[in-house]
């Protein structure tokens, strides 16, 4: 079972080769820590005293999570996790997938681990554009200080163990619609829908029931606004929960499918 | 021992009428099948639940001698197929769609090339399958059907979008297949002078029910059970006075006398009397019904 998977990982993550979704893993984790370069560069008055604050790289943190938590992070799970999986709808090749020896279960769990991985390298890619918007002003600008506080891994990895377990609810529904549905319009567009209700319900006291929050939620837990209501509750174990429960249901619904050509 | 081997498969899909009833398929071991029917007839479905694309309703279905249901992947693990159109991943190249099968079917890396070649695609370089022609995207997917050897080959309409020189290869190919590594082969098609040459075996298929199924030379018998005499004269009223006074069955078709195939002596003496009473006689013969005319009358019946 497990030499299968490793086989059938292997020819997976062949198939994302030159595809969209593996150039939004790589665009998108540098667009916005190339944003803040571009902008520190050009506007880099106050950078000397920002690079020798003691929080430097925390707030780097905070300003480079902003657009990602609330757009890209969801945006680009809903677009990759939907394209990745719509590959064989699109080629038509389901029949020739599901007439190679392998278990149905494998080919599930191999589809759903290759996007997690991409999932993966994207918070990569991102942490290291994140490193990189630091440096490269640094290198750029003359007078412009190494950050003088030490890097903060600890808090680097926290943060990041919690965005991807948030952003875990979104991968699994957009799995199991792309599983379920050919058009990927049906995917893609309740993706969309269910992000703009999460936007929409961030407000609300019930706002964490709706599965796309979470990140959200999370960059927005020591934010002060009177618009946005932090649940109290651990929104991590939700998120988790959601993942598990779509997951069955995208597993059962696929292995339960009549036709599979 | 059958290599495939389907006991009374019925298959209904929601809402719609029974798609296949009581087909009941012998493929022997070592021969090339010719699955036959017109579109709609019931081919597909039936080669999608051989290969477990479709799930079973009813019957049975034994692959090497093994269930499928029990077997599926050990079974699957010697079959190549092609269903329907080519099932191609159009941003990677010729290789590239190989490779990713020979990383499940773990079989050496020179297999690709080895294919590539066979199917006459080796000089596609860098070129994404999605820019390939019709025949090319069809050769490829016969490639990827050969990669691992398999002992079986299920083809659905392999010849579809091949040009005359393109068929010919195919045919040659799988012919060689068969003969030097005794591949068995099912192979579907809706015309039969397209596989004419190239099967052992028929298995003739209309409206979800088998209608036929032996070795060609089968259906070549019925080919003689098939014989006919055509008569042509200058009054065709009057000559099938003539012969019905023989007691014999005559119609007539295209302005000719069609009768069952007769013995050359009442044929000589028809002929003959045709003379003798002043009929001017064009043609009189016995003409024999080739393949496709007994494969269209057996799905016309």
């Amino acid at each position: 079972m497990f030499s299968s998977f490793v086989h059938c990982f292997q020819s997976e993550w062949l198939k994302r080769k030159g595809t969209l979704a593996s150039w939004i893993v790589i665009v998108g984790g540098f667009f916005t820590p190339a944003i803040i370069v571009i902008v520190r560069v050009i506007k880099h008055d106050g950078l000397a005293l920002m690079y020798a604050s003691n929080d430097f790289w925390k707030l780097l943190w905070r300003s480079s999570w902003e657009s990602m938590a609330i757009f890209l992070l969801p945006l680009g799970a809903i677009l990759s996790t939907s394209l990745i999986t719509q590959i064989e709808y699109k080629n038509n090749t389901w029949k020739q997938l599901h007439t190679l020896p392998l278990n149905f279960t494998t080919i599930f769990i191999t589809k759903l681990a290759i996007i997690l991985i991409m999932v993966l390298q994207f918070f990569v890619f991102f942490n290291m554009g994140i490193y990189l918007s630091a440096i490269i002003p640094y290198l750029l600008i003359s007078g412009v200080p190494y950050p003088a506080s030490p890097i903060p891994y600890n808090f680097f990895l926290k943060e990041n163990a919690l965005f991807f377990i948030d952003c875990l609810p979104t991968v699994a529904l957009q799995y199991l619609l792309s599983l379920k549905y050919k058009n990927f319009l049906v995917s893609v567009g309740t993706g969309f829908v269910l992000w703009v209700g999460a936007l929409a319900s961030l407000s609300w006291k019930f706002g964490y029931i709706v599965p796309y929050t979470y990140g959200m939620y999370n960059y927005l837990k020591d934010s002060a606004s009177a618009k946005v209501t932090p649940p109290a509750i651990n929104i991590h174990v939700i998120a988790f929960a959601y993942f598990v429960v779509f997951t069955i249901i995208s597993y059962i619904l696929y292995i339960s499918k009549k036709d599979k050509g | 021992m059958y290599c495939v081997e389907t006991s009374k498969l019925l298959h209904q899909f929601l809402g719609e009428e029974m798609v296949l009833n009581d087909i009941s398929l012998q493929v022997n071991e070592g021969s090339i099948y010719g699955f036959l029917g017109p579109n709609g007839a019931g081919k597909t479905t039936t080669l999608k639940l051989i290969l477990g694309l479709l799930k079973k309703q009813q019957g049975e279905i034994f692959i090497f001698g093994k269930q499928v249901e029990n077997n599926r992947i050990e079974i699957l693990r010697n079959i190549g197929s092609l269903i329907e159109s080519p099932s191609l991943y159009g941003h990677l190249t010729a290789s590239e769609n190989l490779s990713i099968l020979q990383k499940i079917y773990r079989c050496p890396k020179q297999r690709i090339e080895e294919v590539l070649h066979l199917a006459g695609l080796s000089s596609t370089g860098n070129k994404k399958a999605s820019q390939f022609s019709l025949g090319m995207k069809q050769r490829l997917s016969i490639a990827i059907a050969l990669l691992h050897s398999p002992s079986l080959l299920i083809l659905d309409e392999p010849t579809n979008g091949l040009d005359p020189n393109g068929m010919i290869e195919i045919r040659e190919l799988l012919t060689r297949l068969n003969q030097q590594q005794g591949t068995t082969i099912i192979i579907s098609s809706h015309l039969l002078g397209e596989i004419e040459k190239l099967i052992t075996h028929v298995g003739v298929i209309n409206k979800g029910k088998i209608l036929f199924q032996g070795t060609l030379n089968d259906l070549k018998n019925k080919q003689q059970e098939s014989l006919f005499t055509v008569i042509e004269t200058s009054h065709i009223e009057k000559a099938m006075r003539i012969i019905a006074a023989h007691h014999l069955v005559a119609e007539i078709k295209d302005g000719k006398i069609i009768l069952p195939a007769l013995p050359k002596k009442t044929i000589a003496v028809i002929s003959r009397q045709l003379v003798e009473n002043g009929i001017e006689l064009y043609e009189i013969g016995v003409v024999k019904n080739d393949l496709e005319t007994i494969f269209m009358n057996l799905i016309n019946n």
